[in-house]
This record gives C-alpha cells, sequence and structure tokens, in this order.
C-alpha cells in the first residue's frame, strides 16, 4: 500500500531577506513498507518528525530525498496528487479547523464535490459515510453544534465519502475528553476491522495504539523502533529515552519484574495483567487458608464477596454517600479547623447562561465547595460540566446568578472589593494558555500582569524573573518572541505570566491538555512543585491518571451540580457510577478492584477501605508483590 | 451585547419563502429595495407596507424578531429623522432658529427616509432569516456566474464568504476566552483612561490574529488534503434548481414592480402629504 525508501525532508530556515540560513531535517532516512489493511501507529514526542511524514502520505509534501510510493504512485508526481489525496485521506488534530460547511451533510459532501463525484453518488456516498460513523442524527446540524468527538466523527466520515483505502490521523484525539477519545478510537478500529481500510494513526496515548498491528516509534526524524505493541512496550526503558511510556498496566508488570517476581510475557492491558498474576497466585494455598477461616464453601465465599463489592460500590454513590463524605470531610475540617485556613468558600452558587435568551442554560446550580489554605483540589468533569465556569467565578469573571463566592470570608462581589485585587490573588491559567502570548518578547509577556496590577517597576522585573525561574523556562529564551518557542515552552511563559502577579491560589484548566507523555509529566512535575513551595492549587481535568497522584480533594462535576468530593481513594471507590458520567477511574483502580473479584484472599492484605488508597501504579504494585510473596499487609 | 444582533442571522421554519430558490430571493430583495425610492407618494408606500407585511406573515418568522432585528440601526434611523426635521429649509417654515429650520417639507422628507430605512432593512434581513448562509453564497455564486468571463473569481469570493460565517461563531468565542485570560491577568477593557484600555486592547488582537492565521493555516491544509483545487471540475451536492414556485415568486414580484410604477406615476388614490 505505502512504500517509503530513505525519504528525507529538509526544513529551511530563512532571514528576513528570504536567504536561507539553515537547515534542519524533520525527516531523516526514513524507510517503511505498510500492507494492505494494517493498522499501524506511529508514536514519538512532539518535534520528531510524524506530523510531517503524516503529511507526506497525502502529498500535502514532497520528499527533498528518497522516494514514497502510495498505491504504486509516486507522491512526487504532479499527475497522482489528486489521485493520492482520494486514497489516503487525513484527519487533523484541530476538530474545528478541518470542517469547512455550516452543515454536517454538506461538509461530509465537499471531498466528492472536489473530485467531481456525479450529485446522486454524492447523495448515496454521503449517506453511507454518515451511516459508518453513526452520526446520522446530527446530519442538518452545525458542525458547531457538535462535542469535539462527534466532530471529529465527522471529518472521518468526510474522508470515507472519498471511498480513501487509507485514512491517516495525526493525533485525532489530543484535543477530546476521555469520551470523546473513546468514541474517535472505536470508529477508526472499527473501521480498520470492518471495512478493511488502512488505518495509520498518530497519538501520544500509548493504550490506544494497543489495537494496532503495528507501532512506528519516531525519535529525531528517524525511526528507531518498530513492531507489534508486545515487543515495543516490552522496552519501557528504550522507550523512555525517546520520551515516551507505557500503557500503566505494562508498568505495574515491570515495577513487579524488578522486584523478582517473574513475568515472561509483555502485559499490555488489565485483563493481561490480572490474568498473569492469578496465574501466579497460588490458588491451591488460598483455598486452604480459606477453608481454615471457614467451614463454607469456597464458591459461595466468593460470590458472596462478589455480592458484597458491588453492593458497596452500588450503594456508595448513592445521593446519601455524597452526604457521608460530606460530614466526613466535615469532621476532617472541624478537626484540623487550627491549621486550615478557609480559603475560598462558595455558597449556592448558581449561573444562569444567556437568561431569558432561546439559549438559556445552566451551567452551575447550587455548587458548594470550600477550598482550604495550602491544599491540592482537583476539579474533575467531562467537558461541559460546568468546570470551566465554576472557577471563571471564583475570581470574579463570571458573576453568579444566584449564590455567593467568598474569599478569605468576604464576599467577592461586595462594594469596596476590588476584583483587579482579587485577581491577583486568584491566578487562573485557561486552557491552551499559550494562545493568549502576544508581547514581543517573552519577558515582556509576563510582565504584563505585574504592571496591570500596579506594581512598581523593580517588583515588576523582580516578579517576572522570578516567575520564569519557577517554571524552568531558560534565560536565553527571555527575550526571544513567544511565538518562536515549542509548545511546552510557550505553556511555561504563560504560567509564569500569572505566577509573576504572585497569587495566593493558582487555578490551572487543563493544563496538560495536547502535550507528549514527556510534557505532560514536566508540568504536572512544576505544579507539584508549586504546591510544595505553599501555593494553593486548583487544578482542573479530565484525567483522573493526572490528578490521583497529587490532590488531597477530588471535586467531581456534572451537568452544572456537584456530583461527588472526597479524598483521591473516597471518589474512586465510585468508579462505576464515574463511568456513567463519563469519567473514569485511573487504570490501577480498575485491576485492583478486578484482582479482588477474583482472589477473595487479597482482602486479607489489602482492606476495602485501602485498596482504593492504591491508586498509582508503584503502590499497585507493591500490593501485588505483598500477595504474591504471601506477606502480611503491604 | 453581540449576541442581541439578529440581523443577518437565520431563522429556522418551513415556510414558502425558506423553500424558495436563493436567487429568486436575492433579485426579488434588490427589487423591493430598488422600489422603495423613485416615488414618494402615499399609494406607492402603502402598496409596499401591504407586500412587506404579507411578506413577513408569509414567512413565519415573528415580528418580534424582526422589530428586534430593527434595534441595533434605531440610532441611524433617528439621526437621519432628527436630520431631515431641523435642518431642512423650505416654504412654510414651522420654525427658525439659526441654521434651524422646522419645515412640512422637512417632515415629509424625514417620515419618508424612516420609511424606507426601516423597509430596507426588514426586506433585506428577511432575505437572510429565511435562507441559510451555505444557500445564500451558493446563489451569489450563481447570480454572478456571468462575471467569470470578466476573470472574476466568483466562485473562490463564495467560498471565502461561506469559510468567513462557519468562523465568526468560533473567532467570537476564542476573543471571549482571550478577553477573560487577559483579564484574569488583571487587565482592565471597561475602566480607566482611553489610552490604557487602547493599549490593553493590543493583547487582545494580537493573540486573535496569530489565532485566526494558525486556523487559516490548518484549514487550507484541510482543503488541499481534501483534494479542493478552486471551482473548476467540481460537482455539486445541491445544486441549485428553478422549481414551479419559483416561478410563481418571480411573477408575484413583476405583479409587484408593475404596480409600483402604475401607482407611482398616476397616484390613483390621491392621498398626497
Amino acid at each position: 500500500m505505502i512504500k517509503a525508501r530513505k525519504v528525507v525532508y529538509e526544513y529551511y530556515r530563512r532571514d528576513e531577506n528570504n536567504e536561507i540560513i539553515g537547515s534542519e531535517k524533520a525527516i531523516d532516512g526514513v524507510s517503511f513498507d505498510i500492507k494492505d489493511g494494517e493498522f499501524i501507529s506511529i508514536v514519538g514526542h512532539n518535534g520528531c518528525g510524524k506530523s510531517t511524514l503524516a503529511k507526506h502520505l497525502n502529498a500535502l509534501i514532497c520528499p527533498t530525498e528518497g522516494t514514497l510510493w502510495v498505491d504504486g504512485m509516486n507522491t512526487a508526481d504532479d499527475d497522482n496528487i489528486f489521485n493520492i489525496r482520494q486514497c489516503t485521506g487525513m484527519v487533523f488534530q484541530n476538530p474545528d479547523n478541518q470542517l469547512v460547511a455550516n452543515v454536517v451533510e454538506e461538509d461530509v459532501g465537499f471531498g466528492p464535490e472536489n473530485i467531481g463525484v456525479p450529485t446522486d453518488e454524492i447523495w448515496k456516498r454521503v449517506n453511507d459515510a454518515l451511516k459508518i460513523v453513526n452520526i446520522e442524527k446530527r446530519r442538518k446540524d452545525s458542525p458547531n453544534h457538535l462535542s469535539g468527538g462527534q466532530k471529529q466523527r465527522v471529518a472521518i466520515a468526510g474522508v470515507l465519502a472519498m471511498k480513501p483505502k487509507c485514512i491517516v490521523l495525526d493525533e485525532p484525539t489530543a484535543m477530546l475528553d476521555p469520551s470523546g477519545r473513546k468514541e474517535v478510537i472505536d470508529a477508526i478500529t472499527m473501521l480498520n476491522k470492518k471495512e478493511k481500510i488502512n488505518i495509520i494513526l498518530i497519538t501520544h496515548h500509548m493504550e490506544e495504539t494497543l489495537n494496532s498491528d503495528r507501532i512506528i516509534v519516531m525519535d529525531g526524524g528517524k525511526i528507531v523502533m518498530e513492531g507489534s505493541p508486545e515487543t515495543i512496550f516490552k522496552q519501557a526503558e528504550e522507550l523512555k529515552k525517546h520520551k515516551l511510556c507505557v500503557p500503566q498496566a505494562t508498568q505495574i508488570a515491570d515495577l513487579l519484574k524488578n522486584k523478582g517476581i517473574d513475568i515472561d510475557r509483555t502485559i499490555l492491558t488489565r485483563e493481561e495483567l490480572v490474568n498473569e498474576i492469578l496465574e501466579k497466585v497460588d490458588m491451591q494455598n488460598i483455598k486452604q487458608e480459606l477453608k481454615q477461616d471457614s467451614k463454607q464453601d469456597i464458591d459461595l465465599k466468593e460470590n458472596n464477596i462478589k455480592q458484597d463489592l458491588t453492593l458497596d460500590t452500588a450503594q456508595n454513590f448513592d445521593a446519601d454517600t455524597i452526604t457521608s463524605s460530606e460530614k466526613q470531610l466535615q469532621e476532617s475540617d472541624n478537626k484540623n479547623d487550627n491549621t486550615k485556613i478557609k480559603l475560598i468558600e462558595t455558597k449556592d452558587l448558581s449561573y444562569i447562561y444567556e437568561k431569558g435568551t432561546v439559549y438559556e442554560r445552566t451551567a452551575l446550580s447550587n455548587v458548594n465547595i470550600t477550598i482550604n489554605k495550602g491544599e491540592f483540589v482537583a476539579l474533575i468533569g467531562h467537558t461541559g460540566s460546568g468546570k470551566s465556569t465554576l472557577i471563571q467565578t471564583l475570581n470574579g469573571l463570571v458573576k453568579p446568578t444566584s449564590g455567593v463566592v467568598y474569599y478569605n470570608g468576604k464576599n467577592i462581589h461586595d462594594k469596596g472589593n476590588s476584583l483587579k485585587k482579587l485577581r491577583s490573588k486568584v491566578g487562573l491559567v485557561f486552557q491552551y494558555p499559550e494562545y493568549q502570548l502576544f508581547a514581543e518578547t517573552v519577558i515582556e509577556d509576563v510582565k504584563f500582569g505585574p504592571k496591570n496590577i500596579g506594581m512598581s517597576p523593580e517588583e515588576i522585573n523582580d516578579a517576572a524573573n522570578e516567575a520564569l525561574k519557577m517554571t524552568g523556562v531558560s534565560d536565553n529564551l527571555y527575550e526571544a518572541s513567544p511565538l518562536e518557542l515549542s509548545g511546552g515552552e510557550k505553556r511555561r511563559v504563560a504560567i509564569a505570566g500569572v505566577l509573576a502577579m504572585k497569587p495566593e491560589v493558582l487555578i490551572l484548566d487543563e493544563p496538560t491538555a495536547g502535550l507528549d507523555p514527556a510534557g505532560r509529566d514536566e508540568i504536572l512535575g512544576l505544579i507539584s512543585e508549586l504546591h510544595k513551595n505553599g501555593l494553593t492549587i486548583i487544578l482542573v481535568s479530565h484525567s483522573m491518571s493526572d490528578v490521583a497522584e497529587y490532590a488531597d480533594k477530588i471535586y467531581v462535576m456534572d451537568d452544572g451540580c456537584l456530583f461527588a468530593k472526597g479524598t483521591p481513594s473516597e471518589v474512586f471507590k465510585g468508579y462505576k457510577e464515574l463511568e456513567k458520567i463519563g469519567l473514569s477511574a485511573p487504570e490501577t483502580v480498575y485491576i485492583m478492584e478486578k484482582l479482588k473479584k477474583k482472589i477473595p484472599h487479597l482482602e486479607k492484605y489489602v482492606s476495602t477501605e485501602q485498596s482504593f488508597d492504591i491508586i498509582t501504579p508503584e503502590r499497585a504494585a507493591d500490593a501485588i508483590y505483598s500477595l504474591l510473596k504471601g506477606k502480611e499487609k503491604c | 451585547m453581540l449576541r442581541d444582533i439578529t440581523i443577518g442571522q437565520y431563522y429556522p421554519s418551513d415556510s414558502v419563502l425558506h423553500k424558495l430558490d436563493p436567487r429568486v430571493k436575492l433579485a426579488g430583495t434588490l427589487l423591493f429595495v430598488v422600489s422603495l425610492f423613485p416615488y414618494t407618494n402615499m399609494t406607492v408606500y402603502l402598496i409596499t407596507t401591504l407586500f412587506l407585511i404579507l411578506m413577513v406573515t408569509v414567512s413565519k418568522v415573528s415580528w418580534r424578531y424582526i422589530l428586534k432585528g430593527l434595534k441595533p440601526v434605531m440610532i441611524i434611523i433617528f439621526f437621519t429623522a432628527f436630520y431631515n426635521v431641523l435642518l431642512t429649509p423650505g416654504k412654510n417654515e414651522i420654525a427658525t432658529w439659526g441654521i434651524i429650520h422646522i419645515s412640512y417639507v422637512g417632515l415629509r422628507k424625514a417620515f419618508y427616509m424612516v420609511l424606507r430605512l426601516m423597509y430596507l432593512i426588514i426586506g433585506s434581513s428577511l432575505m437572510t432569516y429565511t435562507t441559510t448562509p451555505t444557500k445564500l453564497t451558493d446563489g451569489i455564486e450563481e447570480a454572478l456566474k456571468p462575471l467569470n468571463k470578466l476573470k472574476v473569481p466568483v466562485h473562490e469570493f463564495a467560498m471565502m464568504m461561506s469559510l468567513a460565517l462557519r468562523f465568526i461563531p468560533i473567532l467570537m468565542e476564542e476573543a471571549n476566552k482571550i478577553i477573560n485570560a487577559q483579564s484574569a491577568r488583571g487587565a482592565d477593557f471597561e475602566e480607566g483612561k482611553f489610552f490604557e484600555r487602547a493599549k490593553n486592547m493590543v493583547s487582545i488582537l494580537i493573540p486573535l490574529l496569530v489565532g485566526a492565521t494558525r486556523r487559516a493555516n490548518d484549514l487550507a491544509l484541510a482543503m488541499d488534503a481534501r483534494c479542493y483545487h478552486g471551482g473548476e471540475g467540481r460537482t455539486k451536492m445541491k445544486p441549485l434548481k428553478y422549481s414551479k414556485r419559483d416561478f410563481a415568486a418571480y411573477v408575484i414580484i413583476c405583479a409587484y414592480l408593475v404596480m409600483v410604477l402604475l401607482c407611482g406615476h398616476y397616484n390613483f388614490l390621491h392621498i398626497n402629504m
């Protein structure tokens, strides 16, 4: 299907007079073959050349050296260009920027129109394509009214309507929340299995590559690893060198291996891990132990425990659980009253969007949250759950329709309270904050906030320098234009821009969105560092794994209401309920739950209460290790 | 504030007017607007008023919505009336004071001017209320096709227009986000000295411009990837086709024009103001 031989692509850097001052090889001697019907994943950190490679497959750019054939056609040949683009369709990262028409069905018809398909045939193709990605119901809608996942499916339908043999997807899930991501991955897996279409998926999410036949790892414009998911993820160390990670189940298995447990196979999914551990556990031994414990039949016992578990979780997230965990929280609040100072508090906060118009929508209803000084609070919810509105009420950007926000015990909308001052105390870093950079130099941009709140020139200088140092921006970039920086650097500068106002609370809205695994870890590390230095943190996210490790307290939002709150382990207990609102617990929680169902014995080592404390791969590995070694407790 | 503007927005409904071919509506609107200007006699305005009321009723667009559409231009209408009433000299002046003259001629002029402006806006917004942006651009493209021979890139203009329409809501949302983000960094866009505010505007405009360029770039790439190469050899998913009702509509428009012309000339009812 696709054959590449020593493909090189050079970018030329030019000065103001358009003279070439240097060149960089974005792709450096890449050769590979892709067979008909294969599902290939291409992974690599930002800037490794994978997007450039993707553009080659669609003849959007041509190799500077070497040759690339798509379905036997040379991409350098201008006569083939439209045949190639029809043969290998492309789906891009940003769902908004690739839809052309104002109506879904017209957008799907855009491709066929371009290649001159007769009207009747266009309609047939559009109908078929919409059916395949299951979005027929929204065909008359404007793309602006769809969710991210739906928009990406429309984009896929638009490619399908051109009857391609192969679809190249360039990070199609990077800007989506977990449910949108699943929608897209399910759709392309189905296309590969049922429609036998070649899939080339470029992604940062290692879990998404598990269905593929082959993974290609790129770094520095070269292919550095290639093989089945098993062979690739076997080499966790090697992947780390290329700034990549392995799926969580694999990570746990690797940790166990390091502890001396003998696991031969490469573990990719949670099922595989659980089965592997079950094989290792000496069931005979357990049965005997259990027989000693009770004279009841082992099966009965197993059933009982299963029932207990389901009952437990079913109850856990009924309405009264919230109140009970609320009580717990209040109790713990009372207990630590001396050490904890309430910094932000909301009372029955409601916000109705565009009240009195046809677009009226309740964005928040009766939300009560408390944030204590020095806490690390996570705010979780899927897109449109009201979490972004909530954080904007906290610094007065959005004025609630009813209810009160207290900062340091004072109503922020009281007369005489300066909102400007509040905004310097409650720093808010928006989603994709790099899109707000505007000044000529990095340092000037960071100074914008301090200038606005009226610091003296020396203070401004000190604050800006300190903030940039805190976020780890190297000083040779201070005078550079923010537009020249890499994605990760831009985001750091944007965070520094807020830190420079010396806030007491830092609110971050999806700070890791769109970053590669290394970038994500760096930003999370930075935030945890800031927290250690005494800053109160509110982290908004839809990724449970991101917050599991750091958060003291989690608030879960759904449909404008507070859905659950508590410590991470309390919240993850209700993982079944979380799934219903389009969220999920960290992978580790699922693994431990599965194990518990299979091995009632596990209770002996890890109590139910404790088991939900096991939210990181490291702790899971410890627990499983002690189980296997038969040690008491972990 | 921006959300209050109903001019130029589509009002979904299933009326006959909605189903008409956009070319008919374009021609009809143009002729209606032209018909407002040559005559200033009451008989003609009686006909135009009746015609407009008929069309709005047929369109099933609510009157409230139509009047709301007039709101943003009310200031212009008011000033036109004000200017005409106060500054038109003529016979039978009611009052004169310096350069200010209030005369019957002025009052009459103001009256017709206000009617014209209001009808012009209602008439043309009725077209946008009943026509989706896509159909409108299709209609414009079809109607201007003869200009292709003069090497005017009609298709490209139509495509640009429809893309602009698609991205307006997205860019508005982005502008909103940037305003919020800069406000969170202490920027003040509502109070303070004019110079300060103007300087702060830069912090919105530059990111917006950079963002729009980035989107344009992405979009161009996505269109390229989907084999877009201009209007040549392109087929249409929804080609414009005249049906019986479109011809009937042309007949009605012609009848209306004839009536306006006759009344304009002979002023049958002899209502003079």
